[in-house]
């Protein structure tokens, strides 16, 4: 095989397509994924942080909420470190309907999912931050998960098996022989080479853009893209995820991660072409904090630290081109059945939860068409970094005594720490100080997980997404860039490009800290370091 | 507790105008919550074009060396920026090719100081450039930790082996015309970075690091120690937590630590900053002064506070309590007589004089000379 042959090109640096070429790669093919941009640009990188339990879709799609149940078991186990195992409320208000709970808890059972009807004093306790008014309240096993850990885990592991990860690669073209599909015409965003990779199957996991590289390839998949708004605290108020026990509706789910908490989401129907750039508008910021503040009274007084919107990518069930018939399920398509279009998959729908399940189903398919008779093993084997349950025994059998900063790392990079460990001293100094991230742990996602920018650091690290917002920790981050790179000038820009990104989120919620700490960041920038 | 002059805030603004008044022998307090945007001064007085004899004297006195040579600065991260009024160790040059080679020094396992983004910059202005790094642990011990590599905690030791610095260097140093060095000398003691240029037969550049900045703390001590000097009294670490205001005229101010002793004056002067210092805040449905309620100059509409792009200028940063030519607010329409606004809390309300070091000083004198002279006719003033 030539270097640029594979078995399999899975389009997509998001969940589902690192979830693939994971599958693919541990059941022996040869693969390779290819983005526009950066890992979890998309939809991965933009949601809750949520895994689910399944209990948000017992009543009106127990198919799903069946799957989520299954699916979020699973990956506690082969995700540790991607996971806070901190269950979840649903939470009744004076002015919901208490009957609703009865349907919620039969609809949670029926699915698989443990539900426990609890006293609200008892959730008092549990939660605390939780709406004292609270008039009823279900216990279930949600989970926070941090989708760009899980997202580069998979990439990592797809790598350690051989597979190939080109980033900032835009597909300009599907090379098809007749009505089979040879492989991909390619041109790389940063160096501006065009390259053409083929295999003979071909993988579609672009999300929502999935819709246009469909047409590229001359099949017709119709995607109905539905932004979601939500709000970034800069405190973790809750614990626990809290839910409001209803039908589901805007924003009524916070879910804790890390040391913030998120609340949404909107949900309002877009065209295609607003996909990448969608924007949130104040009236959501107003609806996101009125509803938030009924889940948790505390949000009111607490500092908002961004505002951001993803797109979900909602697609169409087949034979229903008017999109009425929508599908939150899986939709795994086999365009040679479907369209007559050999060597083309495209794996779409579902969500975060169910994203093993997605990557399973899509590489059945690859090895059928391929001849290739292996299990999957996704559902057992931990992903790197996730071989032990807990940080805190992780970070202890590495550092005798480890510092704050040293357990954080190992909450974020679970075993792989190790790989951190290092006899210089000067490794630890702390670049980002408001989210405790390293040098060593920079250099480390420089080297290992194709971060090339800022911003690309931010999704593997978290650098420059505490309450400062990168006031310091750009600069610093973007020497040992440019050291790894030996490029300033592109790092000049890069800097230039963080700040806007972390402005874009900013300015919907300006007022109050978050103005104070932007005009800082206005006089650091603009006056002290003349960028 | 009585005094003629109370001033809220102790940063540049408030200082200049307690040194200004004290000298007219007036007895003033300054309350001041402890840091300010000296903090992170660059070192240059952007929108001062031509010191008066008046902003010589302030700063001389205070032991604070200024020069006056209009051109062009070095930023931390290699590009330049025109100047014109800077502090003694922050060099001007006539043209961004100051020199033909540099040798840029830095700490090692120092991440707040730019010295491949400076290298970078020098080249393309035609400079050869070479860097070395320094170990901070050969030159003074106890080491620092990786996490105490910050500016003041760097000057605090180069305060002590800043001659060592100077003969690393004279040993680095080849056929180079110009070192560069990071701005961390020079913090209790004014005179170090000027015996540092004539240790090192080379042209001696300081560059900037990420804050806090050394010269700006330097120069905040200086200016409230001139105060104290002149019998000013600055109450360090407390905050004005309210104040009384009969019909148009403030009665005392109430500071957090002195409990119930108001502190009265027949004059206040606010001084308290802008957003980041706290002197202004906003909420998703105004922008207000939090202390007296002055009336604001700024858009109502909250879509109208930003630009989308970081990198334009931001309508908020304009923002600031109106006032009279006099410097004189009012509360919900109504003048308040003895109460006197300077300095950022001004936001762009004065753009004649200008922003940042400028405004701050600027405004200070224009308030000081009007608290001095009281029968100079009002809205009339003189520089």
């Amino acid at each position: 095989m030539k270097a640029n042959e594979f078995d399999v090109i899975i389009i997509g640096g998001g969940i589902t397509g690192a979830g693939t070429q994971r599958d693919c790669a541990m059941r022996g093919l040869r693969t390779l994924l290819v983005d526009r941009s950066d890992i979890a640009t998309g939809a991965t990188g933009r949601n809750h942080g949520l895994l689910h339990s399944g209990a948000r879709y017992a009543v009106n799609d127990p198919e799903s909420a069946a799957e989520c149940i299954r699916e979020n078991m699973i990956l506690r186990r082969v995700a540790a470190h991607c996971i806070d195992e901190n269950d979840g409320l649903f939470v009744t208000l004076p002015e919901d309907d208490l009957d609703y709970q009865k349907t919620f808890v039969q609809a949670c059972r029926n699915a698989g999912i443990r539900a426990d009807i609890i006293d609200p004093d008892l959730a008092r306790r549990l939660e605390p931050s939780v709406n004292p008014d609270i008039i009823g309240a279900v216990r279930v096993p949600d989970c926070s998960v941090d989708p760009f850990r899980l997202c580069a885990a998979n990439m990592l592991d797809a790598k350690l098996h051989g597979g190939q990860v080109r980033l900032q690669t835009e597909v300009t073209g599907i090379i098809r022989e007749g009505d089979t599909v040879k492989g991909i015409r390619t041109h790389n965003r940063n160096t501006g080479e065009d390259v053409e990779f083929y295999a003979p199957i071909v993988v579609n996991a672009g999300g929502v853009w999935g819709q246009e590289l469909a047409q590229i390839a001359g099949v017709k998949v119709g995607m109905f893209p539905a932004k979601g708004s939500l709000l970034i605290f800069a405190h973790r108020v809750n614990n626990m995820v809290i839910n409001r026990c209803r039908k589901p509706s805007n924003a009524d789910i916070l879910v804790p991660g890390d040391t913030v908490c998120i609340v949404g989401t909107t949900s309002s129907r877009i065209p295609l072409e607003e996909c990448r750039n969608v924007a949130v508008t104040p009236d959501e910021v107003t609806l996101l904090i009125t509803e938030g503040m009924k889940l948790a009274p505390r949000l009111a007084s607490t500092r908002i630290l961004r505002a951001y919107a993803g797109v979900r990518p909602l697609v169409s069930a087949d034979d229903d081109p008017s999109g009425r018939n929508i599908s939150r399920g899986i939709v795994c398509l086999d365009h040679e059945v479907r369209d007559g279009v050999k060597g083309l998959i495209t794996i779409t729908g579902g969500k975060l939860t169910s994203y093993r399940l997605m990557a399973e189903m899509a590489t059945d398919l690859v090895c059928k068409k391929l001849g290739v008779d292996k299990a999957c093993e996704t559902a057992t084997t931990p992903l790197p970094g996730s071989e032990e349950g807990s940080y805190e025994e992780v970070a202890k059998k590495i550092w005798e005594n480890p510092t704050t900063a040293q357990k954080v790392a190992a909450s974020r990079m679970g075993t792989r720490v190790s790989r951190m460990r290092s006899t210089d001293h000067r490794d630890e100094a702390l670049i980002c100080e408001c989210e405790q991230v390293s040098m060593g742990e920079i250099n480390l996602a420089i080297e290992r997980l194709e971060a090339s920018t800022l911003t690309d650091l931010r999704r593997r690290t978290r650098v420059g997404m505490g309450t400062c917002q990168g006031e310091f920790c750009a600069c610093r981050a973007a020497g040992l860039l440019a050291k790894a790179h030996g490029c300033i000038e592109k790092e000049r820009e890069d800097i230039d490009s963080f700040l806007q990104e972390r402005w874009k989120g900013n300015f919907p919620i300006g007022w109050g800290e978050t103005l104070r700490e932007a005009e800082y960041t206005q006089w650091v920038y603009k006056h002290v370091l003349g960028i | 507790m009585r005094y003629d002059t109370v001033i809220i805030g102790g940063g540049l603004a408030g200082l200049t105008a307690g040194i200004r008044l004290q000298k007219a022998g007036k007895n003033t307090a300054i309350v001041s919550t402890g840091q300010n945007a000296l903090y992170f001064f660059s070192g240059c007085f952007e929108s001062i074009q031509e010191p008066t004899p008046e902003i010589q004297s302030l700063f001389s006195e205070a032991g604070i060396r200024l020069h006056y040579s209009p051109g062009v600065r070095l930023m931390p991260m290699g590009t330049f920026k025109e100047s014109a009024l800077a502090l003694e160790d922050v060099s001007l040059f006539p043209s961004p090719k100051f020199g033909r080679k540099v040798l840029i020094i830095n700490f090692m396992a120092y991440h707040d100081f730019f010295s491949s983004f400076l290298a970078e910059g020098l080249e393309k202005q035609g400079m050869e450039c070479r860097i070395r790094f320094l170990n901070l642990g050969d030159l003074a011990q106890p080491e620092l930790g990786p996490n105490q590599m910050r500016a003041v905690q760097i000057a605090r030791k180069m305060d002590e082996v800043w001659d060592k610095v100077v003969q690393e260097v004279r040993v680095l140093l080849k056929d180079e015309d110009t070192v560069i060095l990071p701005q961390v000398f020079g913090l209790n003691d004014a005179t170090i970075p000027e015996r540092i240029r004539q240790g090192i037969p080379a042209r001696v550049v300081f560059a900037a690091t990420l804050p806090p900045s050394v010269p700006g703390i330097r120069t905040q001590m200086l200016l409230k120690k001139r105060y104290e000097v002149l019998g000013g009294t600055y109450l360090m670490g407390d905050r004005v937590t309210g104040a009384h205001v009969y019909e148009d005229t403030v009665q005392n101010v109430v500071t957090k630590h002195l409990d119930r002793h108001y502190l009265e004056a027949d004059n206040f002067i606010l001084a308290s900053g802008g957003f980041f210092s706290k002197g202004l805040d906003s909420n998703p449905f105004k922008v207000y002064e939090p202390l007296f309620e002055l009336d604001m100059d700024y858009n109502t509409d909250r879509n109208a506070w930003y630009d989308p792009s970081f990198t334009n200028h931001q309508p908020y940063m304009g923002f600031g309590v109106k006032t009279d030519a006099d410097f004189r607010p009012s509360r919900k329409g109504v003048p308040v007589k003895n109460l006197y606004v300077i300095g950022s809390i001004l936001g762009e309300t004065h753009p004649e004089l200008g922003c940042g070091a400028g405004l701050a000083i600027r405004s200070a004198l224009k308030v000081a000379n009007l608290i001095t002279e009281p029968h100079a006719v009002p809205g009339v003033y003189t520089e």
